[in-house]
């Protein structure tokens, strides 16, 4: 069980420093699908090796379906950014400040 | 067999992962998620959860990582474009990153799984089964999982102890067994779906205007 | 008196005088709120303020006859007996002694000296007037310490003398008014004596109904200070009298004299009321009680002042010598006050209340303030300033004699003959007719005085009733004159005006002869003795007592002489302003020729009035108006006293006074009939030019005319001193205390220039600095917002990091 978490760590921290350092906006949403994988392996982890049963399932379908959904919005939403900026840097994407 | 497809699984996909975070190019890092991906579907079906590995295919390798191919090919100007980060951001992110894995790793490998199993999940007590605590104490999760699904257990389960397991089959029973919230959850799916074919469409229809405007 | 007959009594007395009281104050209060707001040409204010005083009239006369009745008196024997009111319950009274007993002297004098022994020996068995004084209490104020501040009533022969004299004279008086202030029911008034700039005269509306309102107001407190029953009610109905006074004065306001003779009098009279305070102190201190007396059997226990002050007999009972001496207070048993007074506070309290006297009936040295008061309508001056509120100060005197040691009373001896001297010497020179009258008033008043002081109580009040009445009927008469010339008060504009207005001319002649003292010598008519006017009686009673007195105190000799010169003076001032009027050839045309006589309703007062002032001292001392309030005659007087007080004054006794009669009268008759045939010399036949001798004697013409330089000594002594402390107040002010000021005000300034440097270097440094850390910390965090995603994510992870090595840090066990 051990080896599982261990590889969903090694996904979820993938994940965060992929968001991290890519300056790529589409970069930055396949880092959050790592991310997203890496919890879903310790779910159904502890799903089977646990006393989480069925439930750790259901959840990692949840999870699945709402980073679907996620990435389609984000997707649109970095569709809009690039139409507005012609260009899909995250580093430019700091209009909230000022 | 099993200890061999989960280490090449996990390797798959923590190679994938690793390819992910340090290659360059977008193209070739949606290819290495896609390997990641299809590694962790792998990784399912090795703990015996068939059907969300079938899910993770169809919709991560299948729809997700599609939709990510399609984003890349509309926002970039040419193929295999790349933005380079500096060397000092690399380095940053790899302290970090690693700083991060050991604190991960470490937590993984300090705790005792097996004996916290109950602590994590919750008490036997009180004439619940294991796994079940009193609504007050939380762990709710199950409830709401099997109420969605149209079974009440919180319910049914107070009754003289009568088919504790819940099956499916008793749901006819009676009329005080709870109707749980089956339809609602279909509508909610559906209604999900709506708002993600609309958010596609708006991110389509607005496309247009630097268009005409250039 | 039994108790039930005294409460009975004094409770149909005290309702009676009550409603003659108030009367005047409700027709105020209608006439004042009404004549507003009503039509200004109506008379109906006017018939109002008539209605009220005319029934006070009536009401006097039905309180006169039950307090007769109560008091076991006979009017009508004064034949028999001229005392007989002091037999008290005697057994000669009863109504078949009226004109029945046929007099047996046939002297001028109407009394023989086995009368006189008679009389004496009633005196000496006591004259008690707190037996025939009714007193109670109206309503108490309020109770302070062992003070009662009550409103009281006090009804004896006095009282009900002068209630019935006032209401009476006061009705006259109102009915000439409506004649005489007739020209004020309009709404457009010219004053002919206010000159605007340009030429014009002064318009305003009418007053008529205000003038009324007035004169109700002013009836109402000299009637509440006739019935007042303790001497701070007293007090306050005399300020409310001044208050009149002032109103009425100041009547045409907008003549400058007018205000100013006004203020004059009030701020003159302001100054005695001083004293009056004074004295009201020193009561209040020593004696705890106001109260004249408390004659009520049911409330025995509480004495009133001259209870406390004099023995059932009159006496004071003195102890020590000198400053030492002291005066032991009667009737005080079981009570926390002090059982004596010092005999020179109590001589200070009596100056005290005749310092108040003194300013309100215009004696020396408070006398100027009368001769500008004339500037008020002719009634006013009638009723007002001869006939009663100045008559206050008299009476106040006299009712307040019982306290007087005799030290005052020689004071007040003092001042009367000083003020009766100056009064008619002014008189003399003066040529406008209304202030011969207001100079006669004040040597007259002064004559009561004198009376009052030398012991002649009666003859003091005698003078003040039969004064009244013929002082307002000559007032009455010059308003006539004044009202026929049209506001020509000068008499050198006057003369021969005897043929237009003959009423006015005879019933003047009628005064003057009254107050001159005129009488057919050596004629006694059998039931009424002298043939004289009213005039006669009194005055001779008062030069009968000022000659007793000077024959038993020789040092105070001069109290005799002067008012006997004087009442020659009189007589020839008095008959130089009548035949300067009346008779001679008319000096101004044009005053002749528009000269008219009144209508009725200004000579039916003139008539009535002569009537009373030939007859209302009918029978002289015997006769029934001494008998009447000479029943409250303080207990001490009748027998007069030697040695008395600090000084060794020898005051006259009854008998004394009798025995001196018939000199000091056929003394007094002598110099008037001088009187009068000199100023016949002068100013009817011709034979003696006045300007001749006004030339001999210009100095002191001069002098007489400037009023005894009064004025201008006041000038000197108190205006130009008050000027110079006022110019040297003003600088004290200007350099001394402006400076302490400014002073103070720019070091508070520079105080506040350091506070302000405080404030700004420490208070709102310290805030500032707390704002701008804040700030600039807020500016650095605003730094951490760079908008970075990916450095937001690096920070998240660092975050988690460092927690997680925090943790482990801290909780290194778990």
């Amino acid at each position: 069980m051990n080896a599982y978490l261990a590889v969903a760590a090694v996904l979820f921290v993938c994940g965060v420093m992929c968001m991290a350092t890519k300056r790529n906006g589409i970069g930055v949403l396949m880092g959050v699908e790592l991310v997203l994988n890496g919890a879903n392996i310790n779910f159904v982890a502890f799903s089977k090796y646990g006393l989480l049963g069925l439930d750790g399932q259901i959840f990692s379908l949840f999870v699945i379906v709402l980073a679907a959904a996620e990435a389609a919005v984000a997707l649109a939403i970095a569709l809009n950014f690039y139409n507005n900026h012609l260009t899909i840097d995250v580093d430019q994407a700091s209009e909230l400040k000022n | 067999m099993e200890t061999f497809l989960f280490v090449l699984f996990a390797l798959s996909a923590c190679g994938g992962a690793l390819a992910v975070v340090l290659t360059q190019n977008v193209v070739r890092m949606a290819f290495w998620l896609v390997i990641s991906l299809g590694s962790v579907a792998g990784l399912f079906f090795s703990l015996d959860a068939d059907f969300v590995g079938a899910v993770q295919l169809l919709i991560y390798v299948g729809g997700t990582v599609v939709l990510l191919i399609f984003g890349v090919m509309l926002t970039s100007k040419e193929p295999f474009t790349a933005i380079k980060q500096n060397p000092a951001e690399i380095v940053q992110g790899a302290v970090v990153g690693l700083a991060f894995l050991a604190m991960v790793l470490a937590t993984v490998y300090a705790v005792d799984w097996q004996s916290h199993q109950a602590v994590v999940v919750g008490h036997e007590h009180d004439g619940l089964p294991s796994g079940y605590n009193r609504p007050i104490e939380g762990n709710t999760a199950r409830s709401i999982g099997t109420a969605l699904l149209g079974v009440r257990f919180d319910r049914d389960l107070g009754k003289g102890g009568e088919h504790a397991s819940g099956e499916h089959g008793h749901a006819h029973r009676d009329h005080d067994v709870s109707t749980g919230y089956l339809l609602p959850f279909e509508v909610v799916s559906v209604h999900l779906l709506v708002v993600l074919v609309g958010a596609a469409y708006l991110a389509r229809a607005k496309r247009r205007r630097p268009v005409s405007a250039a | 008196m039994s108790p039930e007959i005294y409460s009975e009594v004094g409770s149909l007395l005290k309702w009676l005088l009550t409603a003659a009281w108030l009367l005047p104050l409700l027709g105020f209060l209608v006439e004042i709120f009404g004549g507003y707001w009503a039509d200004r040409k109506s008379k109906v204010p006017a018939y109002l303020a008539v209605g009220c005083i005319a029934t006070g009239f009536l009401l006097s006369l039905i309180a006169l006859g039950t307090w007769v009745d109560a008091a076991d008196m006979n009017l009508w024997a004064f034949e028999s007996a001229g005392h007989s009111a002091e037999h008290g319950e005697g057994a000669e009274h009863g109504d078949d002694h009226e004109h029945a007993t046929v007099a047996e002297h046939d002297h001028a004098d109407a009394h023989d000296e086995e009368h006189h022994e008679h009389a004496s020996a009633d005196e000496h068995h006591g004259n008690d007037p707190l037996k025939t004084a009714f007193s109670g209490t109206f309503y108490r104020l309020g109770k302070f310490g062992r003070l009662d501040v009550t409103l009281d009533w006090y009804i004896d022969g006095l009282t009900v003398a002068m209630f019935a004299m006032v209401t009476l004279i006061a009705s006259c008086i109102h009915i000439f008014a409506i004649g005489y202030m007739s020209d004020e029911l309009t709404e457009h008034y010219e004053d002919h004596f206010v000159h605007l700039p340009g030429g014009r005269h002064f318009h305003r509306p009418g007053r008529f109904y205000r003038f009324f309102a007035y004169l109700s107001l002013f009836c109402f407190s000299m009637l509440g200070l006739v019935l007042a029953g303790n001497i701070f009610q007293v007090f306050i109905f005399w300020e409310l009298v001044g208050v009149c006074s002032y109103l009425l004065i100041g009547f045409y306001v907008e003549r400058h004299s007018a205000s100013t003779a006004a203020n004059k009098a009030f701020i003159m009279n302001r100054v005695g009321d001083f004293g009056f305070l004074i004295g009201l102190m020193v009561i209040w201190t020593w004696f705890g009680v106001f109260q004249f007396a408390n004659t009520d059997p049911a409330h025995a226990d509480q004495a009133g002042l001259f209870q406390m002050v004099r023995t059932h007999d009159g006496t004071l009972v003195t102890e020590g010598e000198g400053m030492e001496k002291t005066v032991s207070l009667q009737h005080i048993e079981g009570e926390a006050r002090p059982s004596s007074i010092p005999y020179w506070l109590l001589t200070v309290a009596g100056l005290g209340i005749f310092a108040g006297c003194i300013g309100k009936s215009a004696q020396f040295p408070l006398q100027t303030w009368l001769p500008d008061a004339m500037e008020g309508p002719t009634p006013v001056s009638a009723l007002v300033h001869s006939a009663t509120m100045v008559a206050a100060g008299v009476y106040l005197a006299a009712r307040f004699y019982p306290m007087f040691t005799p030290e005052v009373l020689l004071v007040i001896a003092y001042v009367g003959c000083i003020t009766l001297f100056i009064g008619a010497t002014i008189a003399l020179v003066v040529t406008d007719i209304k202030r011969v009258l207001a100079y006669s008033t004040i040597s007259q008043l002064g004559y009561m005085m004198l009376a009052l002081g030398v012991g002649g109580w009666i003859a003091g009040l005698f003078h003040l009733i039969t004064h009244a009445f013929f002082k307002s009927l000559m007032f009455l008469c010059s308003g006539s004159v004044i009202h026929g010339c049209h506001h020509e008060q000068e008499m050198t504009k006057m003369g021969g005006l005897y043929k237009k207005m003959p009423i006015t001319c005879w019933t003047m002649f009628v005064g003057v002869v009254a107050i001159c003292g005129l009488a057919i010598p050596f004629v006694t008519l059998p039931a009424i003795g002298a043939v004289a006017f009213s005039g006669f009686h009194s005055k001779d009673a008062i030069i009968a007592s000022a000659l007793t007195f000077s024959s038993l105190n020789p040092v105070h000799s001069l109290l005799f002489y002067v008012p006997l010169i004087t009442a020659g003076i009189t007589a020839f001032y008095m008959f130089r302003m009548w035949f300067m009027t009346f008779f001679g050839k008319p000096k101004d045309h044009h005053v002749y020729d528009h000269a008219h006589e009144s209508p009725t309703v200004m000579t039916a007062p003139l008539l009535i009035l002569s009537f009373f002032a030939i007859f209302v001292a009918v029978g002289g001392e015997a006769g029934p108006l001494v008998t009447l309030y000479g029943a409250a005659e303080p207990a001490h007087v009748a027998m007069g006293a030697t040695d008395a007080g600090n000084i060794g004054l020898n005051l006259p006794s009854h008998e004394q006074i009798h025995n001196f009669h018939a000199q000091a009268g056929m003394a007094a008759l002598l110099v008037a009939f001088a009187g009068t045939l000199l100023a016949y010399l002068f100013y009817a036949s011709g034979a003696v030019d006045p300007g001749t001798v006004k030339r001999q004697f210009e100095s002191v013409h001069e002098f007489l005319v400037d009023k005894w330089r009064f004025d201008v000594l006041y000038d000197w002594m108190w205006q130009r001193p008050v000027h110079v402390v006022a110019s040297w107040c003003t600088a004290f002010d200007k350099y001394v205390l402006d400076g302490l000021i400014h002073g103070s005000a720019s070091s508070v300034v520079k105080i506040a220039q350091w506070d302000r440097k405080f404030d700004e270097a420490v208070v709102d440094r310290s805030v500032n600095v707390l704002g701008e850390v804040t700030m600039s910390v807020a500016n650095w965090f605003r730094g951490l917002q760079t908008g970075q995603l990916r450095q937001y994510v690096m920070l998240i992870a660092v975050s988690v990091v460092s927690l997680f090595v925090l943790v482990f840090i801290f909780f290194p066990g778990q």
